[in-house]
């Protein structure tokens, strides 16, 4: 019996539902890093692989912290997918930051019902390495789809959102706040696997 | 030669509509000046009406019956999309009263046999259960009337073909009204009657018209016939029975035109690219509707599936009446199993794109690519997905400090205090370059371009417009 809960409960820490809270440590679960090495530091080694991860911010900031990720996705064979993107993504920049343009497909939709769903068609078509959407809002019952789809797919799925989303419950593995500091980004962990939120770090990206 | 006929008794209804047990249906012919039912569907059957009723009476025992006007216009066009299906199955294709007939004797060698063609046939038919009336006979006459009279019958040697045809009534043989008081007057009803005479007799008293004919259905003499050329385009229209004004409630239509067009393409060996789709209404302009697929294609199911999301997009501006199908451009398909059905990444990757195109409308997904150009809003630009990049711009270093994020084109910063404003006063941060550029395409351009930062924190990439001294907003640092 003993043996047992052990053996559920070594599941349970292996997926990173399930944490001690004196040691913050990595999943087990795939991640990808983030380029960044303080940051893979505070979110369980990078960013996660089968996963929804939400960053939140006033300006729709924190794209550029997705760049390093975007230029190691490239190497796939499979599509880097935009989902109402807040403004054109300059192809020669994004080529000097080692991003294959060829890769990228933008897919502009009505805010609303149509963008999530071109993204969980994006999540769950198989062809995607990475699929970001820009919501102005969305629901928790969107956000669990999505989340969902990421899961069942083994897709990454990144979801930028207005800082309001913040108050609101949300079933992503990771959640990030984003605000502008110097030529950088600060960002909060509000929620990651396997680890306590709240901790702030400075980030030196730029896009 | 071997013949196998197909009679299409249904077409007269078909032609009006996809859903043509839906409702009590019947369409007239104008006999002796008034008008009178040729034929009905199953539901105007059951409510009594039969073939010859005279239309008003037709109408007093059924008043919701829908009536149209036979239109022969119309089930020709339908028997050439017909044609367009059964060319793959042989190249002599004739026609005779809503009968087609088919040069089969090629074809069995091909398929192996009779029942192996029919049955390929039959997997394959454009619409469902149009092929019940077959017959397979040694000459094209007598195929044609074994369709009507005897479905079924098949028939490989020409000896046999007397006692098939023998109680056959030869009103069926000839529509010449004079041949047949004739025959009736000398006491012959049937084929067999006249066969059973002596043939000197029967020539003098029948004259030379019969004889002829009888001579071909047995395939003593030759039977020549026009023989049917396929179209280059394909086109075709469906007149609805009821109007439709809910743009969704077109696919059910729809799946008749396509599956039409997917027997055209498979006659031919084809598939289409683009599909153009017209929608008719009463008392508006008809609505038109592209509809591209990433591949060459001829399955209909894919092709109806990104037809019912294309209808998503569309706006009627009223009832459609009658829609109509057409394909200027088709292309030889590459005879791979794999082009049919496919599958595997490069395949799932085209539906997947198709799907979002067909929601979104294909400006709504797109990809990018670098262009040789200074200027940022030249160096760029989008492209179809997949487009394999051309020999784009060279990258140099300085295009990893200029910011990720483009507005569409430059945007005319306002001055407040002299200073260049966007949500807030902008403090220049940084010196980013100068470009002089375009000067050989009229589009010179002397910019001076900043980081800058608005009092909330963002970064601005803007330019001074060195000769208007005006300020421009190009993009945004992330």
């Amino acid at each position: 019996m003993k043996a047992e809960a052990q053996a559920g409960l070594g599941e349970l820490l292996r997926q990173g539902v399930l944490w001690r809270g004196s040691s913050p440590g990595q999943t087990q679960t795939a991640v990808v890093s983030s380029g960044f090495t303080a940051l893979d530091e505070q979110i369980g080694g990078g960013w996660p692989e089968g996963a929804l991860t939400e960053i939140l911010s006033r300006q729709g900031l924190g794209f550029s912290l997705l760049l390093p990720l975007l230029a190691h996705l490239s190497r796939r064979q499979q599509w880097l997918a935009w989902v109402n993107p807040p403004h054109v993504p300059y192809a020669p920049a994004l080529e000097a930051r080692r991003i294959d343009t060829a890769r990228v497909l933008l897919v502009r939709a009505r805010q609303g019902e149509q963008g999530l769903w071109a993204a969980e068609q994006a999540l769950r078509s198989g062809n995607c390495a990475l699929v970001m959407l820009w919501a102005e809002r969305i629901s928790v019952a969107r956000i669990r789809r999505l989340q969902l789809a990421a899961e069942e797919a083994g897709c990454m799925a990144v979801l930028f959102l207005p800082l309001q989303h913040r108050q609101q419950a949300s079933v992503a593995a990771l959640r990030l706040q984003i605000t502008p500091a110097g030529n950088g980004l600060q960002a909060q962990v509000l929620k990651r696997r396997a680890g306590w939120g709240g901790r702030s770090l400075y980030i030196p990206c730029c896009g | 030669m071997l013949w196998l006929g197909f009679y299409f008794p249904q077409l007269p209804l078909d032609v009006f509509a996809a859903d043509g047990e839906a409702v009590p249906l019947a369409v007239t012919r104008r006999d002796g000046g008034r008008d009178v039912i040729d034929r009905c569907n199953s539901l105007a059957r059951e409510g009594g009406i039969c073939a010859g009723m005279p239309l008003p009476g037709a109408l007093a025992l059924l008043p919701g019956l829908q009536v149209r006007q036979r239109d022969r216009n119309r089930e020709r066009q339908a028997m050439e999309a017909l044609a367009g299906w059964a060319w793959q199955y042989s190249s002599r294709i004739s026609f005779d009263p809503l009968l087609m007939l088919l040069e089969a004797g090629a074809s069995l060698k091909l398929f192996g046999g009779f029942s192996a063609l029919l049955e390929q046939m039959r997997r394959d038919q454009p619409c469902m259960d149009c092929l019940q009336h077959w017959a397979l006979a040694p000459s094209p006459m007598a195929a044609s009337l074994l369709a009507r009279a005897r479905p079924g019958a098949c028939i490989h040697d020409r000896g046999r073909l007397v006692e098939q045809l023998a109680d056959i009534p030869l009103q069926n043989l000839t529509r010449n009204s004079q041949a047949r008081e004739l025959m009736r007057g000398i006491g012959l009803s049937s084929i067999g009657d006249c066969l059973g005479l002596p043939r000197p007799e029967l020539a003098r008293r029948a004259g030379p018209e019969l004889m002829l004919l009888l001579d071909r259905l047995l395939g003593r003499t030759p039977d020549p016939r026009p023989l049917w050329r396929p179209p280059e385009v394909f086109s075709q229209r469906l007149l609805l029975l009821s109007e439709i004004s809910h743009a969704s409630a077109l696919l059910f239509p729809a799946r008749r035109l396509v599956a039409s067009l997917c027997g055209f393409l498979r006659g031919r060996g084809g598939a289409v690219q683009h599909l153009q789709w017209r929608f008719l209404h009463r008392d508006a302009e008809p609505t038109r509707m592209e509809q591209g697929l990433l591949r060459p294609s001829r399955e209909a199911e894919h092709i109806l599936e990104l037809f019912r999301q294309s209808l998503e997009r569309l706006e009627l501006p009223g009832a459609v009446v009658e829609m109509e199908l057409q394909v200027a451009d088709w292309q030889v398909l590459q005879e791979e199993a794999g082009d049919l059905f496919p599958c595997g990444q490069g395949a799932r990757d085209e539906k997947f794109l198709e799907r979002l195109r067909a929601r979104l409308g294909n400006e709504a997904v797109r990809g990018i690519q670098v262009q040789a150009d200074h200027r940022p809003e030249r160096a760029w630009r989008y492209c179809k997905p997949m487009e394999t990049t051309e020999a784009g711009g060279r990258i140099s270093a300085w295009h990893a400090r200029q910011p990720v994020w483009l507005l569409p084109g430059p945007q005319l910063l306002s001055l407040r205090h002299g200073r260049p404003w966007h949500e807030g006063e902008l403090q220049l941060r940084e010196f980013s370059q100068r470009m002089e550029s375009g000067w050989w395409d009229g589009n010179d351009v002397q910019r001076d371009y900043y980081r800058a930062s608005n009092p909330a924190g963002r970064q601005l990439w803007i330019y001074r417009e060195r000769r208007s001294g005006n300020w421009f907003l190009q993009g945004f640092f992330d």
